[in-house]
């Protein structure tokens, strides 16, 4: 019933039908990608850990319900990104870890010099230190490939937001990352909040 | 606002304004305006270049491997969420059922019920009151049940109940089986995954269930007679299986 030939969906009816290897092998399956949005999004690894873990209970404990339609790991996916933004707004009093003007702001290599792996290491490392509202928006639509509708349902928020914050966390990234001339990205990149006025008269609308 | 956006002078512009027209911030209009003009500036159009540049080296993040711990801690709370409410099951049920899965004979069963007897005539002198114990995760179907019987060479046959269980048996706390546990050379942060009173060719063990990376689990029989911090002898059998 577990073999590895088995579909998600396969395991999910195995699941269903009280088969008790069913729902880990679904989870050993998918829980690298999962973790990855959970850490990505909340940051912590704990609450990551935490996150997860509220999430897979839950899922197992629907599973029952899952209806065929839809991609298990969408379904997955919407359990694990709803349990990490309870977690969010939970700790939405805490103020967020500003990016920080020094250390990464500056690439310690060329960026044609980096391997792969030094490369995915300093995005990684940037994504972490956008604020929380930019971070979630950006991990659901650039890191996970989700529309922006999409993202708006998750995180529920407005269409526009979601568009203004992935667009106010990428120019972050740009300058972070050395896409950004530094004459450009000083000239032009605030540190934070920049054009606050302008943001909410666009994201109003 | 009254619908007459105005369109940003420039250049030069803004990095966050070219990073709105980018992401389909700005007002159709404002866009349609502004879009030319931008593409005409080399220093804008860097930083159009820039964000995709951005974008990609988003799109290309790895996925991040869980942590092993993080593995486990769910596996465990994934099998204590399989682990059925304490069903009442007759003892003889409970043999039958075990035989059936083990593929038993009659020998074995008299073996089981003898352990089970020792185990009953042992406990008394050595447990304490239940009542004062502490709330330790046991199950009642444990309780009842007589330990499994297993033989040294089929202990992957017992992965599917021991995970079932926290029953730490005669070890009674996490804390003697992590010095059993440390006796053996045996490092094991939390709980088990499961943990089970067994008995190991008709000799009273406990079966632990340990996280051993990516789908493996390790089972580890331990002598609660014997094993302790400094003794490595208690640990009877400790070998890594990968079910199915």
């Amino acid at each position: 019933m577990t073999a590895a030939a088995s579909s998600d969906a396969d395991l999910i009816s195995a699941h269903a039908a009280g088969d008790p290897y069913a729902f880990s092998e679904l989870v050993k399956r998918h829980r690298d990608r999962m973790w990855a949005v959970a850490l990505r999004t909340l940051r912590d690894p704990e609450e990551a850990a935490d996150a997860l873990q509220e999430a897979f209970i839950s899922a197992f404990r629907a599973a029952s319900s899952f209806r065929a339609e839809s991609q298990v790991t969408t379904w997955l996916h919407r359990i694990v990104v709803n349990a990490c933004l309870d977690r969010m707004r939970r700790r939405q009093t805490r103020p967020t870890v500003p990016l920080p003007e020094a250390g990464p702001g500056e690439p310690a290599a060329p960026r044609d010099a980096m391997s792969d792996r030094e490369t995915s290491l300093m995005v990684q490392e940037a994504l972490m230190a956008l604020p929380e509202e930019q971070r979630a928006p950006i991990v659901l639509v650039d890191v996970e490939g989700y529309s922006v509708a999409e993202t708006a349902q998750l995180l529920g928020i407005a269409e526009g937001t979601v568009k203004s914050r992935c667009a106010r966390g990428r120019a972050k990234l740009a300058k972070v990352l050395g896409h950004l001339r530094n004459r450009i990205a000083d000239a032009n990149v605030p540190a934070d909040g920049v054009n606050v006025q302008e943001q909410r008269q666009w994201e109003g609308r | 606002m009254t619908g007459m956006e105005r369109v940003p002078m420039g250049p030069p512009w803004s990095v966050d304004l070219i990073a709105d027209l980018h992401a389909g911030v700005l007002p159709p209009e404002v866009a349609a305006q502004l879009r030319p003009r931008v593409e005409a500036d080399p220093e804008a159009r860097e930083i159009l270049q820039a964000l995709d540049a951005t974008l990609e080296d988003l799109h290309a993040l790895p996925p991040i491997p869980m942590p092993d711990h993080v593995a486990a801690r769910i596996d465990a709370a994934l099998a204590a969420e399989a682990r059925p409410a304490a069903p009442v099951v007759s003892l003889d049920e409970a043999r039958k059922r075990r035989n059936r899965r083990l593929g038993l004979g009659g020998g074995v069963l008299v073996a089981a019920a003898a352990a089970f007897g020792i185990v009953l005539a042992v406990s008394p002198g050595t447990q304490q009151p239940s009542n004062d114990a502490k709330p330790a995760p046991t199950t009642s179907s444990a309780n009842t049940a007589p330990p499994l019987a297993l033989k040294r060479d089929e202990l992957g046959s017992a992965v599917g109940d021991v995970l079932k269980a926290q029953n730490f048996g005669p070890l009674e706390t996490p804390d003697r089986l992590a010095g059993c546990l440390r006796g053996g050379g045996i490092t094991s942060s939390g709980n088990p995954l499961g943990i089970s009173p067994i008995t190991l060719d008709g000799k009273d063990a406990v079966m632990a269930i340990l996280p051993a990376g990516l789908g493996q689990y390790r089972l580890v029989v331990l002598d609660p007679e014997t094993c302790g911090p400094d003794k490595p002898e208690g640990v009877l059998a400790d070998t890594t299986i990968k079910p199915r």
